[in-house]
This record gives C-alpha cells, sequence and structure tokens, in this order.
C-alpha cells in the first residue's frame, strides 16, 4: 500500500465520525469515541502495512514534500498511538466536559471532540514526513488550529476560553515568526526543500542572513515544543484546557514539534560541511537547553496544583530532549544518534505522561479538584492507584529501573560525547530538583492523611490504560530494547 | 537603488500600519489597515507579481475588512479607554524591537545589495518550451507575446508542484469551520437528555 494513503484514511475517519455526529442523534457520544479509536488503531495497521513507493521520482509533487523513512514511520505511530490513548482519555473525562458544553447535563456537545483529534493525528502524521518548509508550515497549521479549538472546547468554563485566547494569540505570533523565518531561509538558499538545504547553506557568500531565518524558525519551533523563551504559555494553558487536550498538547504536539525540529536543523547542523553555521546553532540551542531546563524545573518546584506541575515538568522534560538535540550525535556500534535518542526520550514520555493523565483524571472525576491536596491519604483510600502514580512518577523523574531513566541516560550520554559540560550541569541541576517536586506529590499520598477515606471509584477505561502504561513503564526500565527495535538501533 | 516609487508605498504601508496600533477608534484602526494594505500591494505589483497584488486588494482590504468592520459593529466597540503605560512593558516594547532592528541590519549589511533587474520574460520562457505534441496553453501563447501569464503560472504551481500542501490546507479549513461551529453554537431547544453515565 502506499503511504500516501495513510493519512487519506487517516482524514477520512475524521469525516466518517464528523458524518455520524450529525446525522445519528440516536448514537451516544462516547460510542462515537469507541468507532474513532477503532478507525485509528486500524490505521496503526495499515502504517505495518504500508511500503515506501519503490519508484517515488514516479511522482514528483509527493516525493518533494513526504518522506516515508524509519523516522517518518516512528512519529506517525507514536501520533497514532498518542491520539488512540487522548481519545480513551476523552471517554473517560466526558462527564466534566459535558458540564461545560452546550446544554449542560447532556453530552450533545461533546460529539466534535472526538473527531477533532483525527484531524490532529492527520496532521502530526503529515509533519512526521514533511520534509519541505511548505509541507512543513502547512501540516504545522493543521495540528496548531484543531488544537486552538480543542484548548477551548469547554466553552462555559473560563478558564478554557482563557487558555484558548492566549494559546491563540501566542500560536498566531509564533505562525509569523515560522513564516518570516521560513521567507529569509528561502531568499538566502532559494529553496524550501530541505533536502537541497545542505548544499544550497555551503555555497552561500554569507551565513548571516540563513543564520538569522533559522533563529526566527527556532523560536517558532520553540513555541511547539514548549521551550524558552515561548514556554510562557504553558502553565496556564495547560491548566485551563480539557485534561485530555492538555495531554495531547503535551505528548503529541511536542513530539510531533521535534521531529520537525530535527528535520530542519539536519542541514544547519552538518559539522563537515557547514562547520560555522553548525558551530552557531549549537550554541544557540544550548543557551535555550539550559534556559528550559533551568526554567522547567525551578518553577516546577512551589507548585500546588497537579495539572500546573506537570505543564512545567513539561517544559522540563522539553529541556532534556533539546539537550540531545544540541550533542547531535551521529551514533555509532554502541550509541545512539540524537534522532534515535529523542525518539526513545518522546516514546517513553508518552507511556508515563498519558499514564499520569489518566490517574489525574480518575481523581478529577472522584475529588472534583486537580490540586496536589487532592492526592492526600490516597495511599490509604487506593493503594493500587497510588502505587501506579508513585511508579509513574518516579519514572518521570528519571528514577533508575524506569523507562524514563534510560530516555534521560541516552541524552546525558549524547551531550558528554559531545562535551557540553554546561548543558549536563545544568542537567544534573534540574533532574535534582525533578526529584524534589515529584516526590511532594508521592508524599501528599503517603504521608498525609484525608477526611475521605472512601476508594476512588476507578473506570474500567482508566483501570487498565494506567495498568498497561505502568507495567510498560517498568518493563522499559529495564528491558528498553522494543522501542529501540522501532527505532533501528 | 530602488524607484522613488518603492520608497513612497513603502511609507504608505508603514504609515496605515502605525496608524492601525495608534488609533483608538476600531472602526479608524481597521481604515488605517486598508491604508497599509493599499501599499503592500502596491509593492507587490512593483516586484511583477501583478496577481498578488490585485488579490491583497481584492481579498485583504476588500472582503477581510469588510469582515472586520461588520465585527465591530456588531459588537458595538467602543473607543478604547487609554490606560497608563506600565512602565516594564514600555521597557519590553521598545527593547525587543530595538534589538530586532540591530539584528537585522547586521544581516543587512553583511549581504551585498544587488541592483534590480527587470523581468526577462524570453529568458524565462525557455522554461516553458512546449514539448513534441504538447498541446499549446495560455502559458505558451502569452509567453511567446512577451507577456507575462501570471495567473496561469500561479494556477499552474499550486495544482501540479503544490498540490499537496494545498490538499492539507483543504483539511485546515474544515477543522477551522468545525471550530467556528462548535465554539459558537448556542444550545438546542430539545429538552437535554438525562446523562447516562454516573
Amino acid at each position: 500500500m502506499s503511504p500516501y494513503l495513510l493519512e487519506a484514511y487517516i482524514v477520512l475517519v475524521g469525516l466518517v465520525i464528523l458524518m455520524l455526529e450529525a446525522f445519528v442523534p440516536a448514537l451516544r457520544k462516547e460510542h462515537l469515541g469507541v468507532f474513532a479509536i477503532g478507525g485509528l488503531v486500524f490505521g496503526l495497521v495499515l502504517l505495518f502495512v504500508a511500503k515506501a513507493p519503490a519508484h517515488p521520482e514516479g511522482n514528483v509533487e509527493m516525493a518533494r514534500f513526504y518522506a516515508f523513512d524509519s523516522q517518518a514511520i516512528f512519529y506517525k505511530g507514536l501520533a497514532l498511538v498518542c491520539t488512540i490513548l487522548v481519545l480513551l482519555l476523552a471517554i473517560d473525562y466526558r462527564a466534566i466536559l459535558a458540564k461545560f458544553t452546550e446544554n449542560p447535563g447532556s453530552e450533545e456537545g461533546t460529539g466534535e471532540y472526538y473527531a477533532l483529534p483525527i484531524f490532529a493525528c492527520a496532521g502530526m502524521m503529515w509533519m512526521a514526513s514533511a520534509q519541505d518548509l511548505v509541507s512543513i508550515f502547512v501540516a504545522l497549521e493543521l495540528v496548531t488550529i484543531t488544537f486552538y479549538i480543542l484548548v477551548a472546547y469547554m466553552r462555559r468554563n473560563v478558564g478554557s476560553l482563557e487558555a484558548g485566547v492566549k494559546y491563540l494569540i501566542l500560536g498566531a505570533l509564533s505562525t509569523g515568526f515560522l513564516v518570516y523565518g521560513i521567507a529569509w531561509i528561502y531568499g538566502t538558499t532559494g529553496t524550501t526543500d530541505l533536502s537541497l538545504m545542505a548544499e544550497r547553506l555551503q555555497a552561500l557568500p554569507s551565513a548571516t542572513p540563513a543564520l538569522f531565518g533559522l533563529a526566527l524558525l527556532l523560536l517558532a519551533l520553540a513555541f511547539k515544543i514548549g521551550a524558552v523563551p515561548m514556554q510562557l504559555w504553558i502553565p496556564d494553558v495547560y491548566q485551563g484546557a480539557p485534561t485530555p487536550t492538555t495531554a495531547f498538547l503535551s505528548v503529541g504536539s511536542k513530539a510531533a514539534g521535534f521531529i520537525i525540529t530535527l528535520r530542519i536543523l539536519k542541514p544547519f547542523m552538518d559539522r563537515e560541511s557547514v562547520p560555522e553555521i553548525a558551530q552557531h546553532t549549537t550554541f544557540i540551542l544550548l543557551v535555550l537547553c539550559g534556559l528550559t531546563i533551568l526554567y522547567g524545573n525551578l518553577a516546577a518546584i512551589p507548585q500546588t496544583n497537579f495539572k500546573r506541575l506537570l505543564a512545567y515538568s513539561s517544559i522540563a522534560h522539553a529541556g532534556f530532549i533539546l539537550l540531545a538535540v544540541t550533542a547531535w550525535g551521529k551514533g555509532s556500534e554502541t550509541t545512539l544518534s540524537t534522532p534515535q535518542a529523542v525518539g526513545f526520550y518522546l516514546a517513553t514520555y508518552l507511556i508515563m505522561t498519558i499514564g499520569i493523565f489518566f490517574a489525574l483524571v480518575t481523581i478529577r472525576n472522584a475529588t472534583g479538584s486537580e490540586e496536589i491536596a487532592a492526592f492526600d491519604g490516597l495511599g490509604k483510600r487506593s493503594p493500587a492507584l497510588a502505587l501506579a502514580i508513585t511508579v509513574l512518577l518516579s519514572a518521570l523523574a528519571g528514577l533508575p529501573l524506569t523507562a524514563g531513566f534510560y530516555g534521560k541516560f541516552f541524552a546525558f550520554r549524547l551531550a558528554i560525547d559531545a562535551d557540553l559540560w554546561f548543558g549536563v550541569g545544568l542537567a544534573f541541576i534540574g533532574v535534582a530538583a525533578g526529584f524534589y517536586y515529584y516526590l511532594k506529590v508521592i508524599r501528599a499520598m503517603y504521608w498525609r492523611t484525608s477526611d475521605d477515606t472512601s476508594p476512588i471509584a476507578i473506570s474500567p477505561i482508566a483501570r487498565y490504560a494506567i495498568g498497561t502504561l505502568t507495567i510498560l513503564t517498568i518493563i522499559l526500565g529495564f528491558w528498553p530494547n522494543p522501542i529501540l527495535w522501532l527505532l533501528g538501533a | 537603488m530602488p524607484s522613488i516609487a518603492f520608497y513612497i508605498f513603502s511609507l504608505i504601508a508603514v504609515t496605515g500600519a502605525v496608524a492601525l496600533v495608534a488609533f483608538r477608534n476600531p472602526v479608524s484602526s481597521a481604515m488605517a489597515m486598508t491604508g497599509s494594505f493599499i501599499g503592500l500591494a502596491a509593492l507587490f505589483v512593483g516586484l511583477n507579481a501583478y496577481f498578488v497584488g490585485i488579490i491583497q486588494i481584492l481579498v485583504y482590504a476588500g472582503a477581510i475588512m469588510v469582515l472586520f468592520l461588520f465585527i465591530i459593529m456588531l459588537l458595538d466597540l467602543k473607543s478604547e479607554e487609554r490606560s497608563k503605560p506600565q512602565p516594564l512593558m514600555l521597557a519590553a516594547c521598545l527593547v525587543i524591537p530595538i534589538l530586532f532592528l540591530v539584528q537585522l541590519t547586521g544581516v543587512l549589511q553583511s549581504t551585498k545589495d544587488e541592483p534590480h533587474k527587470p523581468l526577462n520574460l524570453v529568458a524565462s520562457a525557455k522554461h516553458f518550451e512546449r514539448a513534441e505534441g504538447e498541446q499549446e496553453t495560455i502559458i505558451h501563447q502569452n509567453l511567446a507575446k512577451e507577456e507575462l501569464p501570471d495567473v496561469h503560472l500561479i494556477g499552474l504551481t499550486l495544482f501540479t508542484r503544490y498540490n499537496f500542501p494545498l490538499q492539507v490546507v483543504g483539511v485546515l479549513l474544515l477543522v477551522a469551520t468545525i471550530g467556528v461551529v462548535s465554539l459558537s453554537k448556542r444550545g438546542s431547544d430539545r429538552p437535554a437528555k438525562p446523562s447516562t453515565d454516573s
């Protein structure tokens, strides 16, 4: 099967869900979510069946914009898995969603919430394949515009609306930077095709205009991945948005942002052919990565709202991944290359983060609160849930024998190989701070007591999802090979 | 050295943009934006991009401006109250553009300023030489007459080489439409069905 049909199929699934929503009013809305998940699971099957076209040059229009290498396949899979989990989360979250949409009390207004993530997923899959600045731009805008809607979806909730407006304004600003950067790069190199960029950069009389364009592009990418200096929106938007959207933003949107960051940086980080440009780019990235690690980890310490804490932790993780990007290791038989380390980090990050968000939705459904105080006494109320949260949080902190450890380990190793001691030093401070603020939640669960001692009600979806993701976190902690095989290492 | 027209229209565009921010009445701001767009359109025409220039006026100064005015009238926006400028905000508003300007000047100084070359249609026509047996299109006819078939060229590029991004933009517009509907629809009059879950 031709890979070009993959995204067409995903868009079709989205359209079918929309049509069902509109024309079959008898259908219960959460069943739309189940159909959507079914469609996306079949999409995963198609992804394994799809083969790169034998003669891509026969279809010039597509071949220029669409790469189907192992990296693209990996990130497409990541986008699909993430969307499936987010839809499960949305089904679990629908009671709260219904409260703040049309006709509160019924689920009338929640139908589109199951269709929109599918379009975002198609956009992320296009981003995974994009190898031309034009297709990067359109795919990225598709994802961003879908997220504007998903963030503001609970329109009877002031927090969600405020988050939507903030995301819209900063998103529009970063789009401006992106287009302006693309214009500069096109103006200096005469091409938007990233595969031709390397040789064009080599032939430039002066690298300054291209670097100026790249700096603007990096600003826009920093918005997508949640890095300094475009990180200010993250805490407010993450806190205000519906929780499934927050999970989607923090995993799916970030992963898609990193794949295009890797693709855009590739010609600029080529140390052999353009040493001068690579040196400048490394310096910019090192500054961004150091500031991101410091900001994310240190600002997370005083937080009392768990969703806000996860927002800062999301910035911190973007910083650790940027450390691997800054190192830009080529990889050898014994070490991972930068794209592999980034892919591994994002895959483990997906498992841990979505697990934690399932737990958060469960707690929110039961207690109506997202504060850390809502976790008080959880160790006595629901020991199994508390244990799962403990494992997931320690994995996010990077405790050895959990999946989170290997992600950080590979990033650090790349940075040490590249002699980025400044970045490594800051990252160690970040990891230490991380242990402190994640353990604060664990302390609340086991050392604090709550007046309410009844066990927390867990829906079957959340039970299976949290269970599976927690077990995966532990298994990948001492046996990370499955993800490494997918990455071709 | 750019021609005098470049400076005149740049001045119109920049004045319009500054006025857009400076005016307190939203309707005046919208009108100032029209002025800015017209200056911009003239600049496009100066770069031989006639089609883009005309579209700039038709779509932006025409359609989008009418839309803006409708929204302003519908929402009945009053003149904005002038708030006292915060010193920190003011400093940030000055420092960031100045940094940007310094950087831009640095970049422009490191590149050579090449004189503007008029479009050579005879040389460009070589890219569109008719293959054996190919049908003669308007692009060929116009180029033979040394006229610029820019509408046809844009159409050809958009629907052949850039067909894929165009399709993605189609999905994007669909999503935007869904968003408008789902974020602005009123609750239906039907009695709310009781929620079935606990």
